[in-house]
């Protein structure tokens, strides 16, 4: 036990039929969202949230697929199962004043219920938008990848439900291997515009590389992914910077009101 | 279940996920989860202006999954920017204090006490508007169960409780003859000290986290929110009854805090500016008009504190004036945030221009030294060099480059 785990979720075999996220509520007792009808796609959770730990994007492009013709005109789908991205740097964890949120030895990123004080600061803190709170009482919910089924050496609930194998579970590093290989092939059959998101630090240097990466044909940002993310946390220090030189500014100001306002 | 051991109740207490087996009834922390408003009343049906399945992909310059917001909304509710206020003036307060009772002599000392007074009392009106966000008093507490240097939330939770103490035992002791007396002019100064991150802390806060305005902001930010502690401070105290020779003091300190409060405003502004959707909340909708009344109110501030004339009535309405600027930045502040967050493109476009990860550490070559090909959104360097083949639109965006 204990080597890294990840998801590679391949959305070149996703065909949006939900599983992942039935499964992922029914495993870990997770309520519905209510019936809406978004009216803009298939997509009826529309994001991530405190109930909802996978989501199935349905991406409508006004051009076909790459390489194929299909009846429909210039009309294609892209579907892609989206989940907590367990960040190497994660900007949840990196957040969290209480220290509820902890990496496991699984290299993931798990939220203990029993020690959020629901401040809320890591919903903010999360560049993909991923962690949220229930809105009963204020606490911060996310994808546990399973950390009660994968200490058992069981497969996380949406991977096991998976019927295409479009999302994979397994060690880090077999899937990066995996996740290669299957790039290189889809681009030797013609289809040039795959691409693996966030797999590594290389690729997105922004959070370290994600444990939950992706194979995506089109831009990020059309499967509502920030294209070049950066763990808020990185950019922190200028802004202590500029607090010492306002501490200093003030300290000054302070003592040059007494000094020149005294009298005699 | 009868048959129950104690251990498998302390763990359906903590756990979240417990099934009561022979029922087949969820009973764990996480289904009582319920979503507030499972179906929103109806008001006809929406007609699209577009085609539901051409809305997607905006264009081919901004494309977004059907407009929505990437991020989560901040959820702090309207005690927060309350705090960033009180927090802000009670650590103003108390470094004029301290620089009172050391350069200040006998004539200054009832002004000084005043500045403690103020920053006590603010340091616990802060805790309880803290509090009310969080819901309930233990989990203030709880915010001190660890110390973390990376979370701001951490940092600023100890600077606020540690100088919640030390200004009480001051305010208690100062008085006291003897030993207890130092005791209590030594906790005063470590109050000041930690009124100065107390008044700042609050920009970098918001600034470390993900939402596109804020993080834009962290360079200015703290230096604007100090300012404007320093001039509200200023203004408040002026507000109280005070002496000729407290005038000159307070004088001196609130209009050097309303010049650097005027000039610190436009470095935000401009380094919000940077990438135009992410500007754009600071000018438009109801954050805009927030911070279009602070400025107004904070220029007007300073200006009729500068006017000649020594009237009282003229003293009080610059004050007002500038307490009103400075609490609507606040608002403002946090207003424009949660609508920069609200917007896709604000967060795409900063990243795009290269103000994401590519910004922070320079990233614009791999480990091997070939130049990165993802996540390079730099648009007019990556893009330029590896112009995308007309066949294979998105070549810039591989990992694997495709076999020649």
């Amino acid at each position: 036990m204990g080597s890294r785990k990840g998801f590679f979720t391949d959305t070149t075999l996703c065909i949006g039929c939900k599983a992942c996220e039935v499964a992922c509520k029914q495993w870990n007792q997770l309520p519905d969202d209510g019936f809406h009808f978004t009216g803009m796609s298939y997509d009826q959770t529309a994001h991530l949230g405190a109930s909802t730990w996978r989501h199935v994007a349905f991406v409508e492009r006004p051009v076909p697929l790459q390489g194929q013709a299909s009846g429909a005109g210039d009309f294609s789908w892209l579907m892609m199962s989206d989940v907590c991205k367990h960040c190497q740097r994660a900007g949840c964890l990196e957040a969290c004043p209480t220290g509820a949120i902890v990496r496991t030895e699984f290299d993931t990123v798990y939220v203990q219920p029993d020690v959020c004080n629901g401040c809320g600061y890591c919903v903010s803190a999360c560049p993909f938008g991923v962690i949220d709170r229930r809105e009963d009482d204020g606490r911060a919910w996310k994808c546990t990848l399973c950390y009660d089924r994968i200490g058992d050496d069981q497969t996380p609930a949406c991977a096991k439900a998976c019927p295409t194998a479009s999302i994979q579970y397994g060690d880090l590093d077999e899937l990066h291997a995996r996740a290669e290989t299957r790039v290189r092939d889809l681009h030797q059959r013609g289809v040039t515009d795959a691409y693996l998101y966030g797999k590594d630090a290389e690729n997105q240097p922004g959070t370290g590389g994600l444990n939950a990466f992706f194979l995506l044909l089109d831009k990020p940002e059309v499967y509502n992914l920030p294209p070049d993310p950066v763990v808020p946390t990185k950019k922190a220090a200028r802004s202590w910077a500029s607090v010492a030189m306002g501490a200093v500014g003030m300290v000054a100001v302070a003592v040059g009101a007494v000094v020149l306002g005294r009298e005699g | 279940m009868s048959d129950d051991t104690l251990l498998d109740r302390l763990q359906r207490k903590t756990d979240g996920r417990n099934i009561d087996s022979r029922a087949g009834i969820l009973e764990g922390e996480g289904s009582q989860q319920r979503v507030k408003d499972p179906e929103p009343a109806r008001h006809g049906m929406d007609v699209l202006s577009t085609v539901p399945s051409r809305s997607g992909p905006d264009s081919a310059e901004a494309p977004s999954y059907y407009g929505m917001p990437v991020l989560k909304e901040p959820l702090w509710i309207w005690t927060v920017p309350a705090y960033f206020y009180v927090g802000g003036v009670a650590g103003a307060a108390s470094v004029l204090g301290v620089a009172l009772e050391s350069f200040g002599g006998r004539r200054l000392e009832r002004l000084a006490e005043r500045c403690h007074t103020v920053a006590t009392a603010g340091d616990i009106v802060s805790a309880g508007l803290l509090i009310h966000d969080l819901g309930r008093p233990s989990r203030f507490l709880n915010m001190l169960r660890v110390f973390r240097p990376t979370s701001p939330m951490s940092v600023g939770s100890w600077v606020l409780a540690g100088s919640g103490a030390v200004n009480s035992a001051a305010w208690v002791l100062r008085r006291r003859p003897g030993v207890l007396g130092t005791l209590g002019r030594v906790a005063g100064r470590m109050g000041a000290l930690l009124g100065l991150p107390l008044a700042g802390y609050t920009a970098v806060l918001v600034s470390n986290t993900a939402v596109p305005l804020w993080q834009q902001v962290g360079r200015t930010l703290p230096l604007f929110f100090m300012s404007s502690a320093t001039a509200s401070a200023g203004s408040l105290l002026s507000l109280f009854p005070h002496s000729k020779a407290e005038e000159r003091v307070l004088r001196r300190f609130r209009i050097a805090g309303k010049v650097a409060e005027l000039f610190t405003r436009e470095a935000v502004e401009l380094e919000a500016r940077q990438v135009a959707e992410v500007g754009r909340p600071l000018r438009t909708g109801a954050s805009g008009a927030l911070w279009m009344l602070s400025r107004t109110c904070s220029m007007a501030g300073l200006v009729v504190d500068v006017l000649p004339g020594r009237s009282r009535w003229k003293q009080v309405t610059a004050d007002v004036l500038s307490t009103v600027g400075a609490v609507a930045a606040r608002y403002g502040i946090i207003q424009a945030g949660k609508a920069s967050a609200r917007n896709p493109q604000a967060t795409f476009q900063g990243q795009r221009q290269g103000l994401g990860a590519a910004q922070v550490d320079g990233n614009t070559t791999a480990s091997d030294g070939k130049p990165l090909s993802f996540p390079l959104p730099v648009l007019g360097q990556g893009a330029a060099r590896t112009a995308p083949r007309p066949e294979a639109p998105y070549a810039r965006f591989m990992v694997t480059q495709p076999e020649p």
